[in-house]
């Protein structure tokens, strides 16, 4: 066995886990939220999710057929961007909730679940359909930004691009504000209650459909940003491409503890790096027998596993959890 | 010879909270009433009884057959049934399917049979539905046999859980609340039913109870829990009379049995 | 009587139409309404049953003379019409939401795909496959037996887990037997991969009939099969046992309903059925890949038992046959149609059709279909187009 290579490539396995951590984790937040407050797999998460993909990649092709892209200042470039994917993805979360939720709440617990596997699907043609109307054309690559490209060379195998890095940053930025809003807001006191008991927060005065309407607008705003810097760091997306993320995020969700806020990113860092980590190495310790396609496996393997053996998940069920 | 059923400190704690303390009961025949205030552990006791809920200390055994750590299905089996206190049938079947999966215990068909649809299984089918129609004119539910459960009145839903619970041919009927809602004209046609049912099979029947004129009139004997524990048994006469029981009640005065509920 | 008279006129009128216009797709389905409006219409049971048998075993492949491509929607019909119901037992009696069902159709498929090709030969060496022809139909057995195999297995870790989980792990489940089936062309070649599998053989025919004929044939046998099993079980003890799970899982147990052997066996029946399809579907198609096993066809199936109505068999079928034909015809037709009022440069309100984007292909757009129907079908009428009747027994003096 090639141990100076295993050892090698580690540092780079390690970074790629925690870049696909925190995607996994920004998308996991809208799964765990929704969850929290109203006990329902919003199975059509990873569409709006990609839909902030959509939003950002057309933004960028606008600014390049433009002619600005190159000379506006990047972060500028980037933040626009951000906040235009979380805009559309939380409303487009909001107005999902509106009309193919709301009016099944009371229903039992299948009816919500298939009407949301009936708006994913809906959603991943719609996007198709306005992507092929408008560009003739639906698997789009992200135009590249030349000052995001740029690598930093830790060592002669291992560099590091800036992009990485910037993705990281706003992930953590991200989270943090979900943590302030959560945690410091009485937006976030009042979705704790009425994630504690709906009943008991109408009686005290919450307007429960309000506070449902923005526990999916936090959660699809994240998905969209979420959406922004999977296609920055990954560049190419097309319609469907948001279903297997989404499913690896509930995954994570489900192994922090589904509804528990800070297991969502403990269960997306997690998930991350266990599946770059059996991408690079499985081909390389079985000798090739098994590749890295083994990894989306290796992902569901672990969601049946969890569900089967510890279904409260890493940190356990609660919603009230601190971020 | 009777069917012995025998709890022996039966204990039961959630988390902090210890549900059942080392609580004991037994019963050969007849009607025996378990009452006490809200909360004091009835229906915990019930479900501990047919396996919905394991015990953390105690023997239950039933004909000598110890019934913990078996399946609600496998304690069905043996001849124990129950009723819920909040109604549970199966709201979208109708009465008689109702009964009829309530005699699943008693199917000795197999899949080949099913699929062979052969003389045995047409046959089976056929006393099924007669004894299933006998049940619900027992219970005088026998022109709503083809009504959707959940579209029959409260009373006749409690009437329709009852004859769901005979359906599985039981030597011990669990009763909880089985006259909730139900006018006092309603709940004593009910009692008689339960005494001719003792008096016919030599059922035994355990009752949970809120309703202290029921409960006196019906009862071969009393047990009072109050907390998680056994605080009195014996004959109804001497139970109404005993001082921790008058105390227990009026000491949770309001959510106790004197609050005798109707429809 | 107006209604019989109106049956026999439109089943012999749209059976002419067809033979006259072999092309034209409204006129099919025009065909297939008037079999639908046979079986919904007040006539007399003797009727109903001689006009549809006519229509099904008659007038049906007699059209398949005329236009081929109409056996083969009506076979592919068949085909889901029985996964429908094998899913239907899975989630409409037995209420547990199976999204990963096509993967029972997958195992049924490779189960006669690798010996009944050289594919075989890959695994044990030698040259003993593929297997005679006449093996087929033995294997219609065992790909029934593996697939329910199969349920039994999946069955058993997942069946405690509640609702909305059990979906998300039986998804997990059905995409894990699709990535094996892309992937296990090593270390050991067994399914070649996303490359598929073929040429697989197909059974010997009597009569030299033509082989679309007989798979049309053979799709109807086994969906008559599938109807005749499913109405047994349906009304029967375990049918009854797993409606009750449906309704009260506790109380159903708390009643006698064994559940974790009633869920096996609703997840091995269910299976089953789609197993022997996989196998009849992957001689028909000589040629199998994992892309006919995607989430997508199981969230088809789905669509198919929802339009329909939950745990209804008549349900079922129609929404079966609903969805595919939309699928096979409308959505294909309309691609069609665009395509030549776009090469006939049509414009319509100024605008030259000839200027639509080419991306854009109507027939590609199933999932918006599936996705459509879903929802609408959660929001305005659950229960199905065909909702469960409630059967009312004879009860007279049993007593």
């Amino acid at each position: 066995m090639d141990y100076p290579l295993l050892l090698g490539i580690f540092p780079q396995v390690l970074l790629d886990g925690i870049i696909l951590g925190f995607m996994y984790a920004l998308i996991a937040l809208g799964y765990t939220m929704v969850y929290g407050v109203l006990e329902f797999i919003n199975f059509a998460h990873s569409e709006i999710f990609i839909v902030g993909a959509f939003v950002g990649v057309e933004i960028l092709l606008s600014l390049r057929s433009a002619g600005v892209l190159d000379t506006l200042p990047w972060p500028l470039v980037l933040l626009f961007v951000l906040v235009a994917g979380m805009a559309i993805s939380g409303a487009l979360a909001v107005t999902v909730e509106r009309i193919a939720y709301r009016p099944l709440r009371t229903a039992p617990r299948l009816i919500p679940l298939i009407s949301a596997i009936g708006v994913s699907f809906f959603l991943q043609d719609l996007i198709r359909l306005v992507e092929s109307i408008w560009r003739n054309a639906f698997n789009l690559v992200y135009p590249t930004m030349d000052q995001l490209n740029y690598r930093f060379e830790l060592t002669e195998t291992i560099d590091v691009p800036v992009k990485s890095l910037v993705v990281i940053a706003a992930a953590l930025a991200m989270l943090w504000v979900l943590h302030v809003i959560v945690n410091r807001t009485t937006i976030g006191t009042a979705i704790r209650a009425v994630a504690e008991d709906q009943a008991a927060a109408s009686l005290m005065g919450i307007d429960v459909n309000r506070i449902i309407s923005l526990t999916f607008l936090i959660g699809g705003a994240m998905g969209g940003a979420a959406g922004v810097l999977f296609g920055v760091q990954y560049g190419l997306i097309n319609p469907y491409s948001g279903f297997i993320p989404g499913l690896k995020a509930f995954t994570a969700a489900v192994l922090g503890g589904i509804g528990n806020i800070p297991g969502a990113m403990l269960g997306g860092l997690v998930l991350g790096l266990l599946e770059a980590f059996a991408a690079s190495y499985l081909s390389l310790l079985t000798a090739g027998a098994f590749g890295a396609e083994y990894k989306d496996i290796f992902a569901f393997s672990i969601l049946i596993l969890i569900l089967i053996f510890r279904p409260k998940g890493l940190l356990g069920e609660v919603v009230r959890g601190r971020a | 010879m009777p069917a012995r059923f025998e709890a022996l400190g039966v204990t039961k704690r959630f988390g902090g909270l210890t549900a059942l303390a080392a609580v004991d009961f037994a019963l050969d025949t007849g009607i025996s009433s378990i009452i006490g205030p809200n909360g004091a552990g009835k229906t915990t006791l019930f479900n501990i009884f047919t396996g919905l809920y394991g015990a953390d200390e105690g023997r239950v055994t039933f004909r000598g057959q110890p019934l913990l750590g078996l399946r609600p299905d496998q304690i069905t089996a043996l001849g124990i049934c129950r009723t819920f206190q909040n109604i549970r049938l199966f709201a979208n079947m109708t009465a008689i399917e109702n009964v009829l999966v309530g005699m699943n215990t008693r199917v000795a068909l197999g899949l080949w049979d099913v699929l062979s649809h052969r003389r045995r299984f047409r046959r089976t089918e056929g006393e099924l539905a007669a004894r299933a129609v006998a049940l619900l004119d027992r219970v005088g539910l026998q022109a709503n046999a083809n009504d959707v459960a959940r579209n029959l009145p409260y009373g006749d839903q409690r009437r329709l859980e009852l004859a769901r619970a005979l359906g599985s041919e039981p030597t011990l009927l669990l009763l909880d609340e089985p006259t909730a809602g139900m006018t006092q004209g309603e709940a004593g046609a009910l009692m008689r039913l339960l005494r001719g049912l003792v008096a016919e099979l030599g059922l035994a029947i355990i009752l949970i109870e809120h309703n202290m004129r029921v409960v006196m009139e019906v009862s071969d004997r009393v047990a009072v829990l109050d907390h998680g524990e056994k605080i009195a048994e014996g004959p109804p006469r001497e139970v109404q009379s005993n001082a921790r029981v008058i105390e227990a009640y009026l000491g949770t005065r309001g959510s106790g049995p004197a609050r005798t509920r109707r429809a | 009587m107006t209604h019989a008279v109106l049956a026999v006129g439109l089943i012999g009128v749209s059976a002419w139409a067809v033979a006259v216009f072999p092309r034209s797709v409204l006129v099919f389905l025009l065909f297939q309404g008037s079999l639908l409006f046979a079986y919904v219409a007040r006539i007399p049971s003797w009727l109903r049953v001689t006009l549809l048998g006519l229509a099904l075993l008659v007038l049906m492949p007699t059209i398949g003379f005329f236009n081929g491509y109409y056996l083969e929607v009506a076979t592919q019909v068949g085909i889901f019409v029985a996964l429908a119901l094998g899913l239907n037992i899975v989630v409409g009696l037995a209420g547990l939401l199976d999204l990963g069902y096509v993967a029972f159709f997958a195992v049924g498929a490779y189960s006669w795909a690798i010996p009944g090709s050289p594919q075989a030969n890959l695994i044990f060496g030698g040259n003993a496959f593929p297997l005679s022809a006449w093996w087929f139909y033995a294997f219609l057995f065992v790909g029934l037996m593996v697939a329910a195999g199969a349920g039994i297995l999946l069955g058993l870790p997942v069946l405690r887990l509640h609702g909305d989980y059990l979906a998300i792990v039986t998804l997990g489940f059905g995409e894990v037997i699709r990535v094996l089936a892309n992937n296990l062309d090593k270390p050991i070649n067994l399914t070649n991969g996303p490359k598929g599998i073929t040429p697989i053989g197909r059974p010997p025919v009597p009569f030299g009939m033509p082989y679309s004929e007989a798979f049309y044939f053979l799709v109807l046998l086994i969906v008559a099969v599938v109807i005749l099993v499913n109405r047994r079980l349906e009304n029967s003890h375990i049918g009854r046992a797993w409606e009750a799970i449906r309704e009260d899982e506790l109380a159903a147990q708390a009643m006698g309903v064994p559940l974790v052997r009633s869920k096996l066996l609703a997840f091995a029946c269910g299976a089953s059925f789609a197993g022997v399809m996989g196998v009849v579907f992957s001689a028909k198609q000589i040629f199998i890949n994992p892309e006919s096993f995607t989430f997508l066809e199981s969230i088809g199936v789905l669509a198919m038992v929802i339009l329909g109505g939950m745990g209804s068999i008549p349900g079922a079928v129609l929404g079966a046959t609903v969805v595919t034909v939309l699928n096979l015809q409308v959505l294909k037709g309309l691609s069609l149609w665009l395509n030549e009022l776009k090469n006939a440069g049509v414009t319509v309100l100024g605008y030259n059709l000839a200027d639509l984007p080419t991306q854009l292909e109507p027939a590609k757009y199933e999932r918006m279909i599936f996705g459509v129907i879903l929802i609408l079908m959660m929001i305005f009428r659950p229960q199905g187009i065909f909702p469960v009747r409630r059967r009312a027994r004879e009860l007279a003096k049993q007593v």
